[in-house]
């Protein structure tokens, strides 16, 4: 299917935004304004962007510690983005969650999670609850390489085969789980492999190339809603910071610094800027505005966030029940 | 257990001792055995042994003060064990406010019918185990929980315990200090309806004291219970009145040379003495010396022996605000007037606040019953027993006399004597106020033997 | 009134609820064709359909973890795990995600599902499959705790678990699924956190919960005759607890007795005692007494199971020792 050009720039738009905002948190982390911990997405931006472009709004995601990207790509709002990561009682969590908690029902994001692997069996509900209330709505699952491992990624694609469930299951393996690299952490190189033994496809993409990556989603969008079963998607891709604002110069303590610049040079934005601007020349204007409304965006979230209220201390017993 | 320590007995004869050194300060650990302070008495010294081992908690008697042998004069406590609030009242009370209190009983300083139900405190050493429940009855009842016995599992105080302790106070449970209620419980009134003074609303025993005064205040319908004194005085003057047969005499004593010989001394007797001589210093000077030439009057009648007593005590009346109290002028025959003044001005002190032995009560051989200073002529007295005379005054009041056909005005008084009949006939009576009479009237004779 | 067991009214109320509301749908192992191995799912899949009574593979991480999805996005899932032993296998789905989205998600994460367990020992079913530890779920905010003690009670309680928007962890009893008991025929509702006076009396108070609450009955039918009169208070709801109900009684008696199969530490007998303990401690005549399953692992073999295991017996000993103190 060839893609408009304007998808394609929509598609910029969509990784730019995230990789300025997690740009931007680099910034504001490093200076304090953002307390706790941050786990970002820079790198890994056309995974989000390809699986949740294939999405309805009333569709399902569930993310991970490391979910700006996917929730951004999904429709979350800067602005209460930005006031949820300062902690600030206008996020979208009311400053109670955080990065990675952060969650909006009404534009179907069931989440990010801190649990790794355990964004895997609630997708699988949410998938099972379409079916039950006999919607056609579907759910993509992000998940990482390192969590492929765990038990709650057997148990949920056991499940979504078994009653065949509408579930993407999207994972993002960028080599490593934490500090511990896939080669350390499991015998298997293609983790799509195992699809076949839950009985379900497994397929394998580019995880930079965001055309490829909304290509294999699309399909595995079409199966979902037509009621034939989850998909595994495994895209390759990488992240270039360290696991966390923290981790000791990008993670040097466990990869080289060839390795990064190496997947640097595959990025995803630039491979898509390149394609663009060389079937047309003149987009590079159109999209170097694009880069400065988006700056000028997060300039207002930051500004936003910083002149929003902290939640009042009654606020901490607020919201445990119904 | 809190043990006393007294100035113990120091001889068959001797009465007082005095503390010259205290040799252990309040709050020291003290061994059983080892010497506590040092005592004088009759110009020896001695050391005392502490009998207990514990904690000298608190001294109730300072240096250089001399007091009754069987004096409480300090407390010894266990460890952790706080001092029996009797203790610390600080009103030490001497002797005894009733007559008939047997006189063998040395006059302790400190009141010892107070302690209620006086329960062992648990064997074990060190902070009092109670229920939770137990404890707030306790604390809300003002209650010692050192004064209830324990006698739930392993000894601990139940709420039980220290529900019977507060019934056993008396009063649906009035909270009160140990010497508030050992002041109620001898003048047998009850703690019910006394208001309390002290924290949160603790009946103190000034409060009972108050108590006692309104409650004998007269009023119509209301009614007194008799009280301690009341019922002493109740029996006494029955006992004397239908024992000793009374026969009365009465006569009028001219004053004024009396009241002119007072003017006459008291300012220089003042600058002297530093005292003021009242009427009633000269009449019992002057009975005094009337009884030396009439002994008889200062007879008692013990069995079928007619028993002359060989000092001569005179005592006086004094009226307090629930009764009569009758301490006696020690030896007024011999002391001189300005000793007898300050006996007596000593004595009534004491009287009026409670603090008068029991010999100075005992002693007694004859009584003065002045009402001088009421509207009254005269009255009749009945005999305070064992004493076999009393002497009435009437007031003083202006009455015209015959001088050589001049009509003129004088002092006069009417004095009445009342006397045993089964000792004292109407001669030997009427002899006594006859000489009475005369003293009285030729001041400057009679007060010659000062 | 007619009379049915404790299993037999939870049946009525999952039925009940089915019918009512189709949102309603049950998840868990062996709860299908064989009716779940207590019975309480017994003829469900007939009438509702294999959608909605889901026979699930051994994976309590994943069925319960389904259950939260399925919760967030418009479903009321009741999932069962068979023993409450095995909710170890799916503590992060209870604890860091059931209990805690609501909270997480500001207020936005609504979770109304219900997790059925069962506690108990006595079946020789030894140390993994006869474990009493709901006080752990009494210990994470964010989850109901139900606790029902009788037919009725059951009934009442897990139609109002099932209607209810917060996440509950129900807790059944396996000696209690036999008890008989008068049950209505109609649905009601028994409304969380009030606790229940089985029975009243002014001299000790006995705080007990499931099957204890017979045990307890019992006692104070006997005491009774002795002229000691005992009050039992169910609390029905662990989370929300009634507290003033328990403070007002202990307030009336002076004596507390908690009995509560949970390990005695860090139990609930603890958490009662504790609140007792602050906050009307100057009305205890006597000190707090707990009848409690002791620390240790459930013993299989019979005569130590019998050992770990307490009733009417111990109960009437401690209320005796309580009666001491006057």
């Amino acid at each position: 299917m060839k893609l408009k050009k304007e998808k394609l720039i929509e598609f910029y738009k969509m990784m730019q935004t995230i990789r300025l905002f997690e740009d931007r948190i680099v910034d504001l982390y490093a200076r304090g304004a953002v307390p706790g911990l941050a786990h970002l997405y820079i790198g890994e931006e056309a995974v989000a962007t390809g699986v949740c472009d294939c999405l309805r709004e009333d569709d399902y995601i569930t993310s991970t510690h490391r979910g700006h990207g996917h929730v951004i790509a999904k429709g979350a709002k800067l602005n209460p983005m930005m006031a949820e990561l300062f902690g600030k009682k206008t996020g979208y969590c009311k400053g109670k969650g955080g990065s990675m908690h952060i969650a909006d029902m009404d534009a179907g994001i069931l989440g990010a999670n801190g649990i790794a692997g355990g964004g895997l069996p609630i997708a699988t509900g949410a998938g099972w609850s379409a079916k039950w209330r006999k919607t056609d709505q579907v759910t993509a699952c992000f998940f990482g390489d390192a969590s492929s491992n765990n038990g709650t990624f057997h148990e949920s694609l056991n499940l979504a085969s078994l009653h065949k469930l509408p579930v993407i299951f999207v994972c993002e393996n960028n080599t490593y789980g934490i500090s511990v690299s896939q080669a350390k952490h499991q015998p298997i190189v293609d983790i799509a492999t195992r699809a076949t033994g839950y009985d379900m496809p497994g397929v394998i993409v580019d995880g930079n190339d965001v055309i490829a990556v909304h290509e294999v989603a699309s399909k595995a969008v079409k199966r979902a809603r037509a009621g034939e079963g989850p998909t595994l998607v495994e895209c390759k891709t990488y992240r270039w910071r360290g696991h966390h604002e923290g981790d000791p110069n990008q993670g040097e303590r466990y990869r080289t610094k060839e390795e990064i610049k190496a997947w640097k040079e595959k990025c995803p934005i630039d491979k898509l800027r390149n394609k663009l601007i060389k079937d047309d020349a003149k987009l590079k204007n159109k999209l170097a505005s694009i880069d400065k409304k988006i700056n000028k965006e997060i300039d207002e979230a930051v500004d936003y966030a910083n002149s929003c209220e902290f939640p009042s201390i009654n606020e901490m017993y607020e919201d445990i029940y119904a | 257990m809190a043990t006393e320590v007294v100035i113990p007995m120091l001889g068959v004869t001797v009465e007082t001792g005095t503390i010259v050194e205290w040799l252990k300060q309040e709050g020291d650990e003290i061994q059983k055995g080892e010497s506590i302070f040092a005592v004088e008495a009759d110009k020896v010294s001695t050391e005392v042994e502490s009998p207990a081992t514990g904690i000298l908690a608190k001294i109730l008697l300072a240096e250089n003060e001399t007091v009754p042998v069987l004096t409480v004069v300090g407390v010894i406590t266990e460890p952790g064990e706080e001092v029996p609030e009797m203790y610390l009242q600080g009103n030490i009370i001497g002797g005894s406010e009733e007559v008939d209190v047997k006189p063998d009983v040395a006059p302790a300083a400190v009141e010892k019918t107070s302690a209620p139900t006086p329960a062992p405190v648990s064997a074990s050493q060190g902070p009092i185990r109670a229920m939770p429940a137990a404890r707030k009855l306790a604390t809300d009842q003002g209650l010692d929980l050192a004064f209830v016995q324990g006698t739930g599992p392993d000894g601990v105080i139940q709420l039980k315990d220290v529900e019977n302790s507060v019934q056993q106070q008396g009063a649906s449970g009035a909270k009160a200090s140990s010497l508030a209620r050992g002041l109620a419980d001898k003048s047998g009134l009850s703690l019910e309806g006394v208001t309390g003074s002290g924290v949160r609303g603790r009946v103190m025993r000034s409060d009972v004291a108050q108590a006692l005064e309104d409650a004998s205040r007269p009023q119509l319908g209301k009614i007194i219970p008799m009280d301690n004194m009341r019922q002493v005085i109740s029996r006494r003057m029955c006992e004397s009145k239908f024992s000793a047969p009374h026969i009365y005499f009465f006569s009028d004593i001219n004053m004024d040379p009396l009241l002119a010989y007072r003017r006459q001394i008291v300012p220089e007797f003042e600058n002297t003495f530093g005292l003021r001589p009242s009427i009633n210093d000269f009449l019992i000077k002057a009975v005094a010396l009337t009884i030396l030439e009439n002994p008889l009057l200062n007879a008692t009648l013990q069995d079928n022996q007619v028993v002359i007593q060989p000092e001569i005590n005179v005592c006086l009346a004094v009226a307090l605000p629930d009764g009569l109290i009758t301490p006696a002028i020690a030896n007024a025959d011999r002391e001189g007037l300005a000793d007898v003044v300050r006996q007596r001005s000593d004595l009534v002190r004491r009287a009026k606040t409670g603090q008068l032995e029991l010999a100075e009560l005992q002693r007694g051989t004859f009584t003065i019953s002045s009402l001088a200073s009421f509207d009254v002529d005269y009255f009749t007295a009945i005999i305070n027993p064992p004493q076999s005379g009393i002497l009435s005054v009437g007031q003083t009041r202006d009455s015209l006399y015959l001088d050589n056909g001049d009509v003129k005005s004088r002092k006069v008084a009417t004095f009445g004597l009342s006397v045993d009949h089964r000792i004292i006939d109407g001669v030997v009576a009427a002899g006594f106020l006859q000489d009475l009479k005369k003293k009285l009237q030729n001041p400057g004779f009679t007060f010659l033997h000062i | 009134m007619r009379e049915i067991t404790y299993y037999e009214a939870l049946n009525e109320a999952l039925r009940s609820c089915m019918q009512e509301d189709e949102r309603v749908v049950l998840l868990g192992e062996d709860i299908g064709s064989y009716g779940g191995i207590f019975q309480v799912t017994k003829g469900l899949l007939a009438e509702f359909g294999t959608e909605r009574v889901v026979d699930t593979p051994i994976s309590e991480a994943g069925f319960v973890g389904a259950s939260i999805g399925a919760a967030l996005t418009g479903m009321r899932p009741v999932a069962e795990i068979m023993f409450i032993d095995f909710t170890t296998a799916c503590m992060d789905m209870i604890i860091n995600q059931m209990a805690k989205m609501r909270y997480m998600f500001g207020g936005k994460g609504k979770v109304p599902m219900v997790l059925r367990v069962n506690i108990g020992a006595g079946r020789g079913t030894a140390a993994q499959h006869s474990q009493s530890f709901h006080s752990l779920f009494m210990h994470i905010p964010g989850l109901v705790v139900v606790t029902p003690s009788t037919p009725y009670d059951a009934k009442g309680l897990l139609i109002e678990a099932i209607k209810d928007d917060n996440p509950v962890i129900f807790v059944e009893h396996k000696r209690l699924y036999m008890s008989k008991g008068d049950v209505p025929e109609e649905s009601y509702r028994i409304p969380f956190g009030k606790a229940d006076i089985k029975r009243e009396g002014k001299d000790v108070t006995v705080v007990a919960t499931h099957a204890l609450v017979v045990e307890a009955l019992a006692a104070a039918e006997e005491l009774s005759k002795k002229g000691i009169e005992v009050e039992v208070v169910d609390p029905m709801t662990l989370t929300p607890l009634d507290k003033e109900t328990i403070l007002n009684s202990v307030k009336k008696t002076g004596r507390l007795l908690v009995a509560d199969e949970d390990h005695k530490t860090c139990g609930v007998g603890a958490e009662i005692s504790a609140i007792v303990a602050e906050e009307c401690i100057e009305y205890l005549k006597s000190p707090i007494l707990r009848n409690c399953s002791p620390d240790t692992p459930v013993p299989f073999s019979p005569p130590l199971e019998k050992c770990f295991m307490f009733g009417k017996e111990r109960l009437t000993e401690s209320i005796n020792t309580l009666m001491t103190y006057q």
